[in-house]
């Protein structure tokens, strides 16, 4: 059986398509009059640009005293919180007797970045930070030692807002 | 029961609780399952009434007394947490923290400290003393044997004095100085250097006095519990093993108040470092072509059973006074008929009392088992048989560290099977050579030297294929196509306790966690 197609015949103005594409290039060319929103990153970054959240949590830091040295006691709090478990600490004992971490290593591959070691240490040594360029050659590197930790000078996060500590 | 003259019916926090008469408020507060906040009493120290922690409310008087001193009364309706008591005891902990250097970030003690503990429950959030204010500060005291003393961390409650004076009868410790300048003080010239003074660590509430052994090792939290028996000597002292990252790195006495009550000695509390050695046998190992060669547990097993099952003549077991019951009574099955069993042990002269407490020493007999070995049919002719060696067999040693015993000693028996942790030079001539688990990595029983039988729970994995010694032997058994695998030490316990008459009526899940004497059930159950 043959089969037969029914020919519809439709006004003009409604089949041809010239009208849509002048509407849509319209449009185009209009944003080119718009001023931009467009940030050129990396030419432009967070430093001189534009700001990121106080409240930013990054990749750590972790803060020394004035002689320098990382200010953790060792104390083993921010292990026992983190719920992804990526800090390794090994307590150690230094000449005077005083606690100190002989190992102090975060993961920041497996860092969730809650920020929940910089809210329980009691030192306010490790802190997460303002920072956002992280990128390695190599997968190793991701895991910080203390000495890179306390070597960063990126600004630390504050968590919470001074002025409205419950986030109201 | 019948109601006697003597017992009393008072209501602690809305609990009606029976006492007998005599019984301070805060022990009867104990069994009705009611803590009051307390810092000098201790249940294994006299009441010294000086910290007034335990401050509660008792109707009808007109002043709020301390729980650990007055006695209870017919119809005493005591209110711990009546507002008034809260309160005052919040003045308590408000004072205790004044001076306090609030160092819990470096404190040993932080997570099981009871300053920590109330404050969190009942004390201040806040301190209403000025952020200026120089706190009191003492430099830390070396006190001597295992023991530093924080002065600054010291809330006074006397009960390392009570425990010097009282129960060590060794009065070194005093209160130095009054008022808020008051600190403990030693004797000039005097240390801490009674056997049983590391008991002081434990007893103080806070990090004030600290074991310089576990000194920042780990942090209280972080550490695993397991409840052994002390390897120490034959008192056999319950014991808590605490492990981190499966390396023990504390004892601590476990309650048993038939046995240690609350103490143990420091030649038991820093002798677990052998427990954690690493030049451990990983594998069974089997003589091939002269060299031992590792092998999988079916093999070693295999040789095992011929050499047994090949040997006329007497099968020596060199067995230690640390091995379980099970181990040591599976093994004399394996022997059978053709059993002579011989241990050593090392005695010292003298003994350690704790003066304060019956029927406690660190004693002469350094091994924990040598009872139940006595009491499975092994003598303490060890050096007679190694020097009898030339007739045996075979040889079997369960875990004898065979220090006195020379490289030749060995070499003249035809067969030797060596089950042991580590692989001494005179063992270098075994034929099969079983790993096995140390006490801190099996299950098992010891007898102690009163006859009380007590089980050990496993703290800690062994080293790679190293097996318990009751399992290996029981194994061996199966091997030789006499008897039925064993599951558990409390399977090998059961059938141990079938078989030996001294174990008569006692039963492994019976031992729970304090032990059972050895004879008493039998009585028991004739009397009744
Ligand atoms: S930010 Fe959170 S996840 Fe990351 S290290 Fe800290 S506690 Fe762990
Ligand atoms: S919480 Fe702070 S002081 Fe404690 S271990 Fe972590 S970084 Fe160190
Ligand atoms: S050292 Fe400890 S046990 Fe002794 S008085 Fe001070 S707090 Fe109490
Ligand atoms: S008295 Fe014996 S069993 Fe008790 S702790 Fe000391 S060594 Fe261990
Ligand atoms: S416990 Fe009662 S006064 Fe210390």
């Amino acid at each position: 059986m043959a089969i037969t197609v029914k020919v519809m015949k439709r006004p003009e103005h409604e089949v041809s398509y010239l009208r849509a594409t002048l509407k849509g290039l319209a449009l185009t060319f209009s944003h080119l009059l718009r001023p931009s929103v467009t940030m050129q990153y990396p030419e432009q970054t967070a430093t001189d640009d534009w700001t990121l959240s106080p409240r930013w949590r990054g990749t750590h830091r972790m803060l020394t005293d004035e002689q320098g040295r990382s200010k953790c006691v060792a104390c083993g709090l921010c292990p026992q919180i983190c719920p992804a478990n990526c800090i390794k600490l090994v307590p150690g004992e230094d000449e005077q007797g005083n606690r100190y971490p002989l190992i102090y290593e975060i993961d920041e591959f497996r860092c969730v970045f809650c920020g929940y070691c910089q809210e329980v240490c009691p030192e306010e040594a490790i802190h997460v930070g303002v920072h956002y360029e992280n990128a390695e050659y190599e997968r190793g590197r991701f895991v910080y030692d203390l000495e890179r930790l306390c070597a960063q000078t990126h600004p630390v996060s504050t968590l919470w807002d001074p002025s409205d500590p419950k986030g109201q | 029961m019948t109601e006697r003259q003597d017992v009393v019916t008072l209501t602690i926090d809305g609990v009606e609780v029976s006492a007998p008469k005599g019984m301070t408020v805060l022990e009867a507060a104990k069994r009705a399952g009611v803590v009051i906040p307390h810092y000098c009493y201790h249940p294994g120290l006299p009441v010294a009434g000086v910290c007034r922690m335990c401050l509660v409310h008792v109707e009808n008087t007109p002043k709020l007394q301390i729980a650990c001193a007055i006695p209870v009364a017919d119809g005493m309706v005591v209110n711990p947490y009546h507002d008034e008591a809260v309160e005052a005891r919040r003045g308590v902990l408000e004072f205790l923290l004044i001076n306090h250097p609030l160092d819990c970030p470096i404190c040993d003690q932080a997570g099981e400290c009871e300053l920590q503990n109330y404050v969190f429950r009942e004390g201040r959030a806040r301190t209403r003393y000025s952020p200026t204010y120089a706190k009191r500060f003492n430099p830390v005291e070396d006190f001597g044997g295992d023991i530093l003393y924080v002065p600054n961390r010291c809330i006074l409650c006397t009960r390392c004095v009570q425990f010097m004076e009282h129960v060590a009868d060794d009065p070194v410790l005093n209160v130095s100085d009054r008022g808020d300048r008051a600190f403990i003080g030693i004797h000039p010239g005097e240390q801490l250097e009674h056997a049983w003074s590391g008991n002081v660590v434990d007893l103080c509430p806070v990090g004030s006095l600290i074991s310089k052994d576990f000194l920042h090792k780990a942090r209280a939290w972080e550490l695993d519990k397991a409840p052994g028996v002390c390897t120490g000597c034959s008192q056999g002292c319950n014991v808590v093993l605490e492990t981190l990252h499966n390396t023990v790195v504390r004892l601590r006495p476990r309650t048993n108040l038939e046995v240690n009550r609350f103490f143990m000695c420091d030649h038991g509390r820093l002798d677990y470092r052998w427990l954690n050695r690493g030049d451990r046998i990983e594998a069974p190992l089997v003589r091939q072509d002269g060299d031992l060669a590792a092998v999988d547990w079916h093999h070693a097993l295999e040789r095992a059973a011929d050499i047994v099952k090949g040997s006329g003549g007497p099968i020596v077991v060199l067995a230690s006074a640390r091995a379980s019951n099970e181990a040591l009574f599976l093994a004399t099955r394996v022997a059978g008929e053709r059993f002579v069993g011989a241990f050593r042990v090392e005695r010292v002269d003298g003994e350690e009392p704790l003066p304060g407490v019956p029927n406690l020493a660190l004693r002469s007999e350094r091994a924990p088992n040598v009872r139940g070995a006595t009491e499975l049919g092994y003598t303490e002719t060890f050096d007679a048989a190694v020097t009898a060696l030339a007739d045996a067999a075979a040889v079997i040693v369960v875990d004898e560290p065979l220090d006195t015993v020379s490289n030749a000693a060995l070499a003249k028996v035809p067969s030797v099977i060596y089950m042991g942790t580590t692989l001494p030079e005179p063992a270098r001539v075994a034929q099969v050579v079983l790993p096995i688990t140390n006490v801190a990595e099996e299950d098992g029983t010891f007898v102690n030297r009163d006859g009380r039988v007590q089980r050990y729970l496993q703290a800690k994995t062994g080293p790679g294929m190293a097996r318990p010694a009751w399992w290996v032997l029981g194994e061996l058994l199966v091997e030789l196509g006499r008897g039925e695998p064993l599951a558990t030490a409390g399977e090998a316990f059961e059938m141990l306790a079938g078989a030996v008459r001294a174990f008569d009526g006692i039963s492994y899940d019976g031992l729970g966690y304090l032990g059972a004497v050895l004879g008493t059930a039998a009585k028991a159950e004739a009397t009744a």
